[in-house]
């Protein structure tokens, strides 16, 4: 899958040209392409005047990012401390073997990724699921794939 | 329109509270994150189809309002009709033409919709009169739940912005510090600097350039009060960083927000557009010849940039190491540059300090804890949600009388505050106080107002382990104490937790805490032990029954459990379905069988069981 | 800062990544100190001294049990990070420490992630390596793991690396480091190398040297020199004569 890099002008045009954008020029690539492809990190580093290795540095050391595609649906799984002591784990087990893959990956047909969020601010609704930008609260262990596979 | 000066301002403020009391009734949809889950968004656009449909006497769509978090998210998706102040709780889409025919046209209740007191059974009517609601007191979240926050026109008719105009146009920069000063506002994002005294030091300093900058980071797994104000009522934050600017001399502020949250950034970048627009925001604010304008800056997913230092870095595009604070950031911050830095909360109860006075707001509260606290109280209480009160209220009547106390009417173990940097305090600690000293001195801490309850059915060892885990994965990695000591430190207490340890371990763990405390770069290695220090203060037998008895008295610890069906199993099959790794089987209506070889103790089983069929020993 | 001071009064304590050259930014730790001031009751502070500023009125503590404690446990922490790491081992053994008291990291490398080489680069003008990822996970590394297309070959990483970790060799007039090969320029009179091309067009331009000046090694240079002053002395003999 090659990126469509003309959709770059679009983000540098929308963002100051100077270092300080560089999170948040990121955070445009990371939407527009589901992940950081390596030749748009090394136009970011022309275009913002940035050394391409702190570009790089910012790419993996933020959460945000992911310098592989992620899949159609990104399932965040919340494990802030009221999720935690409300199930959390038994949500990602759910989801890990009804996926075949682990928490930090994608499906290899690019459908799912699992991930994990420390804290997304629902607490009350503890445990909280995201699918894509869909929140999910109150989830029960045995109806996450459901929640997961329809839409 | 352009708002250039105060008299245009307090005859738009006037226009603005005419066109709110023309609604005969008004319709609240609470879009708060809790709601949020549960569907409220289509409840919302349910209910601006029908009432369109409808074409009520008085009752027009725009009566219909979105807000943010109302407070009781427990019983969401919540409804408020106005002005009564009629509670529904746990409303469906299907109910909201009932609710607008009903209630909205004839006035008459529904009845399964209204809150009932989980014990007494009784109906509450008016939501002001439930004692979650009752016992609290609003300032910071005071528009939080009952404006639509894309409305600015709300915000003024609720005293917006006259905060600044009084001080633009009637007091000096240096009243303002005096002001702010004498309220005795301490730093409501956990570390309680005094905030008068940092905006004091800030514009002492001799620069061209000063920045104030917002802290909308919220990392602490648990709270969602910054959340919902920036959602909610997301002007305050703004006026209160103009006030502020206006009084340390600056011209240019930012607003961090964590990555987690882009509706908090959606909502705050469509505020400081309206107030662009009008004047209140930008060059020449309300025609007085000030200027400040504001910019967001999002977060890349880094609990560390919660820290000033850090933050700063990844406002200026670069990675979020903090650096040793011995020269402060509000001295040289962004940029190089004098900075204040303060909590989202701490600005939202600026405007009401001008507004009141710093004498109002310091009677409030203790003597070194004035004003409220706004909470996040999730976990296993019943009334989960969004609340404020005063400082000084103790840990008892915030979970019992306004939590309604414990889910299930199980037993109270512990209450966890101040996130990874905070603690867990037991039941004998409950009649303690709640403010900035008090909880400290008790081995916890307030924090930024995360506050979880936990049930006899919790581990502190796993929770000791959960929050080390959170640290060792939000380290940025830099300094030796941190890294490889809280990694270290997080290895003995997972071996603990699998019954792997030895008594000397919980020695080595504690000298351990201790260098990692004194010797880490920043806040998040300095307090990283105290998960493990508070849970080994007041459970060390816990930890005890872990390393001696291979026990978890929690029953959460999964090498050390076992799970079992016992004979009330009726065959449903629910636990098979469940299952992640097919250790169950058996028919319908037949007692199903456990293969204690696969089972990983994972409690699937135990969480769907409806007929208390499966035990763990 | 307080390590200036400590060493002037000849006062030996580690610091790791400390180096004259480069901005201290206290990754280490082992430089912490134990401060202390008259009014403050016996209240005491721990702090790098590397970063610390001088100050009036400042007691300091280089050798308190709970500063040597810290050293002691932060370089029990290195020596299982990286157990081989001869430095480590060493330090360690003055601190008491032989074996380290934590579970080993059995693999990875001996870097003491001290930041030295990056930012030497950085000083230098070429940012070419940066700390990559978060937390334990964090290495040196270039971007996306391959050979830094800006990096020149200089060198001064691997001098400055306090455990010797960054490998690098010049075999049949090429340099390789970080997985990246570079053309060494060689004396046009004695046929040794000098110099990365890369390297040596970045100070030509950066230090606005002639084009010519790395054509002729510095050992070349100073015999032309001596031959050219030999001339020069011989013929003012020869006129005084």
């Amino acid at each position: 899958m090659v990126p469509d890099l003309s959709k770059l002008e679009n983000i540098f045009e929308s963002n100051p040209k100077e270092p300080g954008s560089l999170i948040a020029v990121l955070q445009d690539i990371q939407k527009e392409f589901r992940y950081l492809p390596v030749a748009a990190l090394k136009e970011t580093a022309r275009i913002l005047r940035v050394p391409l290795s702190t570009v790089y540095s910012a790419s993996t050391f933020y959460k945000a990012f992911s310098l592989t595609p992620r899949g159609e649906k990104v399932i965040r799984v919340c494990k802030g401390t009221a999720c935690h002591i409300k199930g959390a784990d038994l949500i990602l087990e759910q989801l890990e073997s009804g996926l075949g893959i682990k928490a930090g990956e994608t499906t290899p047909d690019l459908k799912y990724t699992i991930e994990v969020v420390n804290c997304v601010g629902a607490c009350a609704m503890a445990p909280v699921m995201i699918v894509n930008d869909k929140y999910h609260g109150n989830v029960r262990c045995d109806r996450v794939l459901r929640l997961v596979k329809k839409d | 329109m352009r708002i250039d000066s105060i008299d245009k301002l307090n005859r738009w403020r006037e226009e603005c509270r005419d066109n709110l009391g023309a609604h005969k009734k008004k319709i609240m949809v609470c879009l708060g994150p809790g709601c949020l889950a549960g569907g409220s968004d289509e409840i919302l656009e349910e209910f601006i189809k029908v009432v369109s449909d409808r074409k009520i006497k008085g009752v027009s769509v725009e009566a219909v309002k979105k807000t943010g978090c109302h407070g009781l998210c427990a019983r969401g998706p919540l409804v408020v009709i106005e002005p009564e102040g009629i509670f529904y709780s746990k409303v469906k889409k299907a109910h909201v033409a009932d609710i607008v025919d009903k209630t909205v046209v004839k006035g008459e209740l529904i009845d399964k919709l209204l809150y009932a007191d989980e014990t007494s059974g009784e109906k509450i009517v008016d939501y002001r009169k439930i004692p979650f609601y009752a016992r609290q007191k609003k300032i910071a979240l005071r528009n939080v739940g009952q404006i639509d926050p894309d409305s600015l026109e709300d915000y003024v008719a609720r005293d917006g912005y006259a905060a600044l105009a009084r001080v633009l146009t009637g007091m000096k920069p240096q009243e303002v510090i005096d002001a702010v000063t004498a309220s005795g506002l301490r730093g409501r994002g956990g570390g309680g600097f005094p905030a008068g005294r940092k905006w004091a030091t800030c514009a002492k300093i001799d620069s061209d350039v000063r920045y104030v900058l917002c802290n909308g980071d919220e990392g602490d797994p648990g709270a969602f009060m910054d959340r919902c104000i920036m959602e909610g009522d997301p002007h305050t934050v703004l006026e209160g960083m103009i006030i502020c600017a206006y009084a340390v001399g600056s011209g240019q502020g930012y607003i961090y927000v964590r990555e987690e949250y882009p509706l908090a950034v959606i909502n705050l970048q469509k505020a400081i557009e309206a107030a662009r627009e009008c004047g209140l925001l930008g060059e020449n604010i309300l025609g007085t010849g000030f200027s400040f304008d504001i910019g967001i800056s999002r977060g890349g997913g880094a609990f560390v940039c919660g820290e000033s230092s850090a933050l700063m870095k990844s406002v200026a595009g670069e990675i979020g190491e903090p650096r040793a604070k011995y020269i402060r950031s509000v001295v040289r911050g962004l940029h190089d540059k004098p900075t204040v830095l303060n909590n989202v909360e701490s600005y939202a109860n600026v405007p009401v300090i001008i507004d009141r006075g710093a004498e109002w707001f310091a009677s409030i509260g203790t003597e070194k804890s004035t004003g409220t606290k706004a909470f996040s109280l999730a976990g296993k209480v019943n009334n989960t949600g969004l609340i404020e009160v005063p400082m000084g209220i103790t840990l008892r009547e915030i979970i019992y009388d306004i939590g309604g106390g414990i889910q299930g009417g199980r037993e109270f173990k512990a209450v966890q505050t101040g996130g990874p940097s905070g603690g867990c305090l037991p039941a004998e600690k409950l009649d303690l106080s709640v403010d900035f000293d008090t909880l400290t001195e008790a081995g916890s801490m307030m924090g930024s107002g995360g506050m979880i309850v936990m049930d006899d059915r919790t581990c502190m060892v796993d929770v000791a382990r959960y929050f080390l885990k959170f640290l060792v994965d939000e380290s940025c990695g830099k300094c030796v104490p941190c890294r490889e000591g809280l990694f270290q430190l997080h290895r003995m207490c997972e071996r603990i937790c699998e019954g792997r340890a030895e008594e000397k371990d919980l020695a080595i763990m504690r000298d351990l805490s201790e260098v990692i405390h004194r010797a880490s770069l920043c806040g998040l290695g300095q307090s990283g032990p105290n998960p493990f220090l508070s849970t080994v203060m007041y459970f060390e037998d816990e930890y005890l029954a872990h390393i001696r008895d291979r026990k978890c008295p929690g029953k959460v610890c999964r090498e050390l459990i076992t799970y079992d069906i016992n004979d009330k199993c009726t065959g449903c099959l629910a636990c098979i379905s469940v299952c992640p790794v097919d250790a169950i089987t058996g028919e319908k209506k037949k007692k199903h069988v456990l293969n204690q070889d696969l089972c990983t103790k994972c409690g699937s089983c135990y969480a769907v069981c409806t007929y208390d069929a499966i035990d763990i020993e | 800062m307080l390590l200036a001071v400590i060493r002037r009064q000849g006062i030996d304590i580690p610091a790791l990544c400390h180096h004259e050259a480069i901005e201290p930014t206290g990754n280490c730790r082992l430089c912490t100190v134990e401060i202390t001031r008259e009014n403050w009751g016996g209240w005491k502070k721990y702090v790098t001294s590397c970063l610390y500023p001088v100050e009036e009125g400042l007691i300091v503590n280089t050798h308190s049990e709970p500063v040597m404690q810290i050293r002691r446990t932060i370089l029990d922490l290195q020596l299982a990070n990286c157990p081989n790491a001869e430095l480590i081992q060493e330090l360690a053994a003055e601190y008491g420490i032989h074996e380290t008291s934590y579970e080993k990291q059995p693999e990875g490398d001996n870097c003491i992630m001290c930041y030295a080489c990056t930012r030497i680069c950085e000083v230098l003008g070429c940012s070419a390596i940066s700390p990559v990822n978060r937390g334990h996970d964090k290495v040196i590394s270039g971007p996306f793991g391959e050979a830094p297309p800006d990096c020149i070959g200089c060198l001064a990483c691997a001098q400055i690396c306090p455990t010797d970790v960054i490998p690098w060799s010049d075999k049949d007039g090429v340099r390789t480091i970080w997985d990246k090969k570079f053309d060494l320029v060689a004396c046009k009179k004695c046929g040794k190398t000098i110099i990365t091309r890369e390297f040596a067009d970045f100070l030509i331009e950066r230090r606005k040297l002639p084009r010519e000046y790395f054509n002729i090694c510095d050992d070349c240079k100073r015999q032309e020199l001596a031959d050219k002053m030999g001339g020069i002395i011989s013929q003012a003999e020869e006129a005084a004569l």
